[in-house]
């Protein structure tokens, strides 16, 4: 069942967008596209003085206890403006990963960092195209990881890593102080992604879930990033339906509007259609959280999020023309972030499988 | 249980208790004419039961709910089969129209009561060969005669038309003011003297639509509807009574279970289908579309049981399921391959790929094009321009044919 977003919801949209309008901006944006290592450090640090980075933690944790759809808000906020650094998402699964499954202990380490944002996480599943590969390239043994998991987004500011290992016949998730990691930069069409590769060898190896148990946790972490990153595509799709939207109506090509061309307005009414349902979608998953059909909603939040953001900036591009592929007009910043967004947590690839999965009723 | 719950509830029961009668099952093998006759007493049933009408004003026969209740029982009766389509334009919008612009309130309370309860038909008169989309651009004509008017001209598309009584027709009254402005709205005895229907058998076989030929009808100044040149106003009204329909994100198409269910059975490369990844894809990318559609659906009729008006993203239903319904056919029949030429041109369009497939281009066309709806959103959605339009402000006769 889906809902409607009650006036506190409203007034946590209105509110970060507000914020966020106020302190990030293409001029503070595009220079961290030539600079490995940096992110937007006021996006972050609005991130934490608004308590965003506590929001759907719980409150024994060091959270402000509330949900997906309240942090699903803010997500789409950051992505219609291009947020300035992953960790929204990526702190956010490793906090849920430890508040899931980790020991009081490793709780009372690590979370209230996580939640005042203080403390860096990332998720560390993948291996190529496979978010959650049956045969990982990090490795268990006895106490301690080995192995190199590459292309980690935050992976360059992390403090700690959720790991999905090979362990002795069977995959474990563990848990990885990265004060000691050995981590290789990443330089990528996103840098602010702070992508790295991350060596494993010889970190202390926490183990979290071990077995099916550890597969499915895993599954679990990646569908509630993915409802977050779905919300974040969404804003970037909102957003640039919108910019296209705009420049239709000003720019004048043969005596009219170019925004009075079908070939123009249809593809703006598309565009309309993509981010609508992306929207709705993201709106149910978050609301089922915790549900039996959570995984099944949070898939198809992801596919039609991805979907809306990458047509949204091939199209948003194309209707600009010319001025579409400068520098300067920052377009460029939604196509390289509707990238990223499409690969981290899993593409499109895999979000499928996992969606026909669960309505095939398989085993993933 | 909340009210509303609690009448679908009830509402539920009842539709499965007279599933038995009316229903899917009940109607395999009949003719049209009895299967239309079975619809009538179908009709009948729901009245008597307290079902017709459902929001609309006691005064005039109906139970005088709300949207809500409606649109709840359609999406209760949209699961048995009943053959309730003969009645679905008739009580959708010309009655509904007659009630709110009919001047003999004796005679409009008659008809109401006789429609409600299956009957008599009524039948829409909009359409015409020169344009469908294009509405105000129609040829057919009324001038005065006598005390009332005669009409000629042409009308197409018209659903029912050949079961019908009664219709709603816009006409010119004025061919020398602009094409919006010279239209009058009047309702028409579809068994006058110089009405001629005539059915049109469409692709996948079925005549559900006709032609109708109008040759020196007369009426009586009564019959008209709107003021004279008020005609256009009346046809919108008539369109927009229907904004909030039940709808069926499956495009009034077959299930997706039922293609994965199809995708189990049948096996490509020495494999189920279902391990396939093209049939994967369309599948996942089907489910997140219909669950966007499903999704959106349900926050309209919260918003309805709220006291607000639902955005205006229900209008991408019919857009956004109906195209994605053509393409999956196609697929479903490629994977039953040589199996799939067995054509059975009446079976249900929600329950056979092949007749969902070829009845497809119907539902991108009929009530608003692809091409309309776009048009629509982009518009009066996005605020984007209207198209260049060179007939605009130009008096109807002097608009290049």
């Amino acid at each position: 069942m889906t809902i409607l977003y009650d006036e506190g919801q409203q007034a946590i949209a209105t509110e970060s967008r507000r914020v966020l309008e106020a302190r990030v901006g293409k001029d503070a944006l595009l220079p961290l596209l030539e600079t490995v290592g940096e992110y937007h450090r006021p996006f972050w640090d609005t991130a934490k003085e608004q308590g965003w980075t506590a929001l759907a933690l719980p409150e024994a944790d060091g959270g402000l206890g509330l949900g997906l759809i309240e942090l699903g808000l803010i997500a789409h906020q950051a992505g219609r403006g291009i947020s300035g650094a992953p960790f929204l998402t990526s702190s956010f699964g490793a906090a849920k990963a430890i508040e899931l499954f980790g020991s009081d202990a490793q709780k009372a380490r690590w979370l209230p960092g996580l939640a005042s944002g203080e403390t860096i996480g990332a998720i560390a599943f993948a291996a190529g195209p496979d978010a959650l590969p049956r045969q990982p390239d990090a490795t268990v043994a006895g106490d301690s990881l080995d192995g190199t998991v590459r292309g980690v987004s935050a992976g360059l500011a992390a403090d700690v890593a959720i790991v999905f290992a090979n362990g002795p016949g069977t995959p474990v998730l563990a848990l990885a102080d990265l004060a000691n990691a050995r981590r290789a930069a990443v330089p990528s069409f996103d840098n602010s992604r702070l992508i790295a590769d991350l060596d494993l060898s010889g970190l202390p190896a926490e183990t979290l879930a071990v077995g099916s148990a550890a597969r499915d946790a895993a599954l679990r972490i990646l569908a509630l990033q993915a409802v977050v990153t779905a919300h974040e595509q969404t804003g970037g799709a909102e957003a640039l339906m919108e910019i296209a939207r705009d420049y239709a109506l000003t720019r004048k090509a043969f005596g009219q509007p170019i925004g009075a061309f079908q070939s123009v307005k249809h593809r703006i009414a598309e565009l309309y259609g993509l981010v609508e349902l992306a929207r709705a979608n993201c709106i149910h998953a978050a609301a089922r959280e915790g549900a039996a059909d959570f995984i099944t909603a949070a898939a198809a939040a992801r596919l039609s999020a991805t979907e809306a953001y990458d047509t949204a900036a091939r199209d948003c591009i194309q209707i600009h023309g010319g001025i579409g592929v400068t520098w300067e007009i920052g377009l460029h910043l939604h196509m390289r972030r509707a990238r990223s967004l499409a690969i981290e947590q899993g593409s499109s690839l895999f979000w499928e499988d996992v969606l026909v999965d669960q309505l095939a009723g398989e085993a993933a | 249980m909340s009210d509303l719950e609690a009448w679908r509830a009830k509402a539920a029961e009842w539709l499965v208790s007279v599933a038995p009668t009316f229903g899917r099952d009940a109607r395999k093998g009949l003719s049209e004419a009895d299967d239309l006759a079975l619809g009538r007493r179908y009709q009948k049933a729901k009245f008597d039961a307290g079902y017709a009408g459902i929001n609309w004003p006691t005064e005039y026969g109906g139970q005088g709910l709300g949207h809500l209740e409606k649109v709840t029982f359609d999406a209760e009766e949209m699961k048995h089969g009943f053959p309730n389509f003969y009645f679905g334009i008739s009580l959708g919008m010309p009655v509904p129209v007659l009630m709110q612009f009919g001047s003999d309130k004796e005679f409009v309370k008659e008809r109401v009561l006789k429609a409600l309860q299956g009957e008599e038909i009524w039948c829409q008169l909009f359409s015409e060969p020169s344009g469908g989309s294009d509405l105000a651009g129609l040829r057919t004509k009324a001038e005065p005669d006598g005390n009332g008017w005669k009409i000629n001209g042409q009308k197409v598309w018209t659903s029912w038309a050949h079961y019908s009584d009664y219709g709603v027709i816009v006409v010119r009254t004025d061919p020398t003011v602009a094409k919006h402005k010279g239209l009058t709205y009047f309702w028409v005895d579809m068994k006058a003297p110089g009405v001629t229907v005539r059915p049109i058998k469409l692709a996948g076989g079925d005549s559900h639509v006709n032609e109708v030929f109008f040759d020196d009808v007369k009426i009586t100044d009564d019959h008209r509807m709107s003021p004279v040149g008020g005609g256009f106003a009346v046809a919108i009204a008539t369109l927009m009574i229907e904004r909030y329909v039940a709808t069926d994100s499956a495009g009034f198409g077959p299930h997706l279970d039922l293609f994965v269910e199809l995708a189990k059975d049948v096996q490509l490369n020495g494999r189920p289908a279902i391990e396939d990844g093209r049939i994967r894809q369309q599948i996942a990318r089907n489910h997140a579309m219909r669950a966007g559609l499903d999704s959106i659906n349900v926050r309209a009729r919260l918003m309805m049981q709220a006291g607000m008006i639902p955005g205006p993203e229900g209008s991408l239903n019919k857009l956004v399921a109906v195209r994605s319904r053509q393409k999956l056919s196609e697929l479903a029949l490629d994977l039953q391959g040589g199996d799939a030429f067995l054509f059975d041109e009446h079976a249900s369009q929600k329950e056979d790929w092949a007749s969902s497939w070829i009845n497809a281009p119907t539902g991108r066309i009929a009530g608003g094009s692809d091409e309309t709806l776009l048009n629509t959103i982009a518009e009066k959605v996005l605020g984007l321009p209207q198209d260049h339009r060179p007939d605009k402000g130009i008096p109807f006769n002097q608009i290049p044919a």
